[in-house]
């Protein structure tokens, strides 16, 4: 027995050191792909683009690939740097925290620019305009067609999200959940009155035809000023650059308006 | 109801594959915690002093963080802190992420389970066994464990079903287990958006699952009804 307890109390004790010493040794080396992501990203031979599941940007379609505007386009964009296009799903409250440990090269999912996007991802241009609208119950939408009507309904708003902003900046009472489907979810389930989310996501799901034929959009909370999407990259990349020049050869030759024009968004669709 | 009928079989195929991982995950930790929580509750009851002090001290760290901060810092602390993902960004790598945090986890909570059915056989039996000749082996794999065994059915029991439905924690760093596919269809997958049911429906999987597990922990208890 007690022989039986002191090899295991080595065995413990070696198992630490061991964890320990694999700790340090990880640290020292990739200390050159801060130099150029263009060249890390086509030595890997992968563009890693974190997603989330998003009707029209990204989603599955029956088969389960990744179709979409976004989707089409960051395909279109790892075949230009001569290398494959992988989508992985992310958690979207961790889109930081992916990009910045390297799990994803970008995030391509219909992004608003907002003051925090920005300050901490290479940003891209702006390629899609967004605005951001109240969805509501269609049998009272038409008792809240102004800002100031809607003063005390309840609103349910994707943490973080530029639809919490608009909501805040309208002196509305806001839930926070976790998704913009979430959200509708709250709406449908009457646990909120209403939703604030992005308008293109609202034109796919909310309506007659939709699974959500209950559900209505009314106003633009954000039309004078709207909004925009982009892609983010880690700090510092050189991909956002690499982007903008595809963004623009795309415009100019067409085959960004035909993809957009596929998944109906070609009307937000910006000038490169 | 007929587009109820056109959605279930592609909801609970889809359903069926985050399930899958659900099960990989259950069976992979209780693989692991299972010897690695007896090697820890060994350091914990050490007589070497720094190795019980260290071993006591990881448990208590491990058992007093939540375990969806211990899955944040096991997958993203690599890539952030030292600069070099090792875990890749695909499935796979978030896998073996989500079991070594949960295996580290529950080896932690199932070592006291250990501990305390050990500690809990009288001494006397220990002196008795001396007496008798035997050796310290002979005192704990005869004596000891077996009694050991049988006590600890009951509360390792309720911490298997509750790593059942903790599973579910994964889903922080993204990995897809059954909720994250219920959840799926709420956004819009394979052609099906914004529909509600599929991830109340995931319940129904861990409710049945955890039903399975009673019965089969139920009957190990009795096939244990040895001495009295």
């Amino acid at each position: 027995m007690k022989t039986m307890k002191k090899l295991l109390a080595l065995l413990m004790a070696l198992a630490m050191v061991f964890a320990l010493a694999a700790c340090s040794s990880s640290s020292s080396d990739d200390s050159s792909e801060v130099e150029s992501e263009v060249a890390y990203i086509q030595d890997q031979g992968v563009l890693v683009v974190g997603i989330t599941d998003f009707e029209p940007m990204d989603y599955k379609d029956e088969d389960g690939n990744w179709i979409g505007f976004d989707a089409d386009m960051a395909t279109a964009f790892a075949e230009s740097l001569g290398v494959t296009v992988e989508f992985v799903e992310i958690n979207w409250d961790n889109k930081i925290l992916e990009l910045d440990a390297g799990s994803i090269d970008c995030v391509w999912n219909g992004m608003t620019l907002t003051d925090e996007v920005t300050s901490s991802m290479e940003c891209s241009n702006a390629y899609c305009n967004n605005t951001q609208v109240v969805v509501l119950p269609a049998d009272v939408a038409d008792q809240y067609d102004t800002v100031e009507s809607m003063a005390d309904l309840t609103f349910a708003v994707e943490a973080g999200s530029a639809g919490e902003s608009q909501a805040i900046a309208n002196g509305f009472a806001t839930t926070a959940v976790t998704s913009q489907a979430d959200a509708l979810m709250e709406v449908a389930a009457g646990t909120s009155d209403a939703a604030v989310i992005d308008a293109l996501m609202a034109g796919a799901m909310v309506g007659e035809g939709t699974s959500y034929a209950d559900l209505t959009y009314t106003i633009s909370l954000n039309e004078d000023e709207g909004e925009e999407y982009g892609v983010g990259f880690r700090k510092g990349s050189d991909l956002a650059e690499a982007l903008n020049e595809f963004f623009a050869e795309s415009y100019a030759d067409g085959t960004m308006m035909a993809i957009a024009e596929q998944y109906g968004v070609q009307a937000a669709i910006i000038a490169q | 109801m007929e587009l109820f009928l056109e959605q279930f079989p592609i909801v609970v195929q889809s359903l069926n594959t985050g399930f899958l991982q659900t099960l990989r995950l259950f069976f992979v930790t209780l693989l692991g915690a299972l010897p690695l929580g007896l090697v820890i509750s060994f350091g914990s009851m050490s007589r070497f002093r720094p190795l019980s002090w260290l071993t006591r001290t990881i448990v208590w760290i491990v058992r007093g963080t939540p375990l969806m901060i211990q899955l944040l810092i096991v997958y993203y602390f690599p890539g952030l802190v030292m600069g070099n993902n090792i875990w890749g960004s695909g499935e796979s790598g978030r896998f073996l992420a989500a079991s070594i945090a949960f295996i580290l986890n529950y080896a932690c909570y199932f070592s006291e389970i250990y501990r305390g059915g050990i500690q809990s056989i009288p001494k006397g039996q220990q002196e008795a066994g001396l007496v008798l000749g035997m050796t310290k082996r002979q005192i704990f794999c005869r004596v000891t464990l077996l009694q050991v065994v049988k006590r600890i059915v009951p509360p390792m029991s309720n911490e298997i079903i509750t790593l059942v439905k903790d599973t579910s924690l994964a889903r922080i760093i993204a990995l897809q287990e059954v909720i994250w596919a219920g959840q799926a269809f709420l956004k819009g997958s394979q052609g099906i958006s914004g529909v509600i049911w599929p991830l109340f429906f995931t319940a129904v999987y861990y409710l049945l699952f955890t039903g399975v597990l009673t019965i089969l922990l139920g009957r190990l208890e009795k096939r244990l009804d040895y001495f009295r």
